[in-house]
């Protein structure tokens, strides 16, 4: 089963305002989290410039050997990427299912500070069965 | 994404979850109620009404961009003409109309032909001065400023002063590019 | 006719026919302006028993103005007089209108003869929020408290209503219910009516 194994919220100036492990294998610190956050942020920073396409909006899939990074970024600059076994399909869908989610529990929670670390409960349990959904998806092909 | 015709804010106002406009109303009333309450000048509450709007914008901007899946608007025309068709008919079911545009582009009138904030609505005499709607304003001026737009927003016409319509100027000051590098001391 | 705008021309809001109550906006839009209304609230108070008061203020607000829509237009000018019929009508009708729905139970309190209790699984302004954890027992609920208190003392029924939640068996999120304790001057009128 294609397994995911992390999600990432950046805001617009790079902080990591959301970190979450799913896998068993390669947990990391917040340290580590933190600076693969920054280190990303800067990285599709750079392939926008770098890109020969005109109005290209960054690195959309990164293919490693060990994983896949599933990135999305919407027009107001917050970045949702998500770390997934090679090959794992369908992570644009569960980008934008989470974008959802992200306007519904996080942005209209009056305790909700923007730009900063989201601590929302209700965020976390729809996140989970979305996650969960998606591989009872994948399962299913 | 150009506007998908007129009847693309329709398709989505009829698919998001809806709550009787009379619940919606009768909320922002007493919020009104509320700061002229704490606040007592009108002039205060205005103010008060757009930076509320303002903060409401920043949020529901994404909202916006998640639900209704454009992508991004070529010129400030396509703009305005999102706001109006898709905007106001996503969140609030009514339609707006834009008019007015100036010769080069960066003005123009969105014009309400319904607006559920009013229902139930008299200005007494001691409120002559309250832009009753102002939260409109502070509304778009944010959700624009969220996706590199520097707007000012003010009412050209409002019902509850005698107007024979709700029209709100609005005026492109700046375009900021979101471009890297950020320079260094930001 | 060419130019002549199909703008309605300005009437006195007393003047225009009162609407059906049809009519809907997104419910994101309203949780968007709950959020501010809460985030100003915030602004102006000191501890959370405040905040709570205040956003039971606006509620009532919202209350007495429905009662009066309601029995205008739902029930010809007439409103209920008696405990389990007005309780009944807030269950029903104002829920009905403001939310959508009938509430999921109206109980009787079973300690106290004065107390009753609306409860909803998953009240509509909670639908989205989720209370930090040193907040302790808010419930932003206190606004909808405030809006069946505004029914109820509008209605000659003075009472003190506040919003709790609940934790249920078997569910992730707990339940809000609306405790309402009647003032002694409602149950003795209830008395005399026998």
């Amino acid at each position: 089963m294609a397994a995911i194994y992390s999600l990432y919220i950046i805001n617009k100036s790079g902080g990591l305002i959301f970190y979450k492990d799913y896998g068993s294998s390669g947990r990391m610190d917040t340290n580590d989290s933190l600076r693969v956050a920054s280190l990303w942020h800067s990285m599709h920073a750079i392939s926008q410039q770098l890109s020969p396409t005109t109005g290209c909006q960054g690195i959309e899939l990164l293919e490693a050997d060990t994983f896949d990074l599933h990135c999305f970024q919407s027009l107001t600059g917050t970045k949702f990427f998500v770390v997934s076994e090679p090959g794992t399909q369908h992570m644009d869908n569960l980008l934008k299912v989470i974008y959802e989610l992200y306007t519904d529990y996080v942005l209209k929670n009056p305790f909700y500070e923007m730009e900063m670390p989201i601590r929302c409960d209700l965020f976390d349990i729809n996140l989970t069965q979305a996650i969960q959904k998606d591989r009872v998806a994948l399962l299913g092909r | 994404m150009a506007p998908a015709g007129p009847r693309f804010g329709d398709a989505i106002f009829a698919n998001v979850e809806r709550v009787n406009a009379e619940l919606f109303t009768l909320t922002y009333g007493a919020i009104v109620r509320q700061l002229l309450t704490d606040l007592e000048e009108v002039e205060e509450v205005n103010k008060q009404l757009d930076q509320m709007g303002y903060n409401i914008g920043i949020r529901l901007i994404d909202e916006f961009l998640a639900k209704s899946n454009v992508s991004r608007c070529v010129d400030f025309k396509e703009t305005a003409e999102m706001i109006a068709k898709v905007g106001f008919k996503m969140f609030l079911g009514v339609s707006a109309s834009v008019t007015n545009w100036d010769a080069d582009g960066t003005c123009c009138g969105i014009v309400l032909e319904d607006n559920p904030l009013v229902d139930f609505v008299e200005l007494p005499d001691t409120c002559q001065g309250l832009y009753y709607c102002n939260i409109l304003s502070g509304v778009i001026r944010g959700a624009l400023e969220m996706v590199s737009m520097k707007t000012e927003i003010t009412w050209v016409r409002d019902m509850l002063r005698g107007d024979d319509a709700f029209e709100l100027q609005v005026k492109l000051l700046k375009q900021v590019p979101e471009e890297y590098p950020y320079k260094d001391d930001e | 006719m060419i130019g002549v705008s199909k703008m309605k021309p300005y009437t006195n809001v007393l003047d225009r026919p009162l609407s059906k109550g049809k009519l809907e906006v997104s419910l994101s839009a309203f949780a968007f302006l709950f959020s501010e209304l809460v985030q100003y609230n915030q602004t102006q108070v000191d501890n959370i028993a405040e905040l709570e008061r205040r956003l039971e203020d606006a509620g009532y607000a919202v209350g007495a103005r429905v009662l009066e829509l309601l029995c205008h237009r739902d029930k010809g000018n007439r409103r209920e007089t008696r405990l389990l019929g007005i309780l009944s009508f807030v269950h029903s009708t104002v829920w009905k209108v403001l939310f959508g729905k009938v509430a999921d139970s109206l109980e009787k309190g079973t300690e106290h003869d004065d107390e009753y209790m609306i409860s909803e699984k998953e009240l509509l302004v909670n639908r989205f929020i989720s209370i930090p954890k040193d907040m302790g027992t808010f419930n932003c609920g206190a606004f909808v408290a405030g809006i069946v208190r505004g029914v109820l003392d509008s209605a000659g029924f003075p009472a003190i209503v506040t919003a709790h939640f609940v934790p249920m068996d078997g569910q992730q999120r707990p339940r809000t219910t609306i405790l309402i304790k009647f003032a002694e001057e409602v149950l003795q009128r209830e008395a005399r009516l026998g």
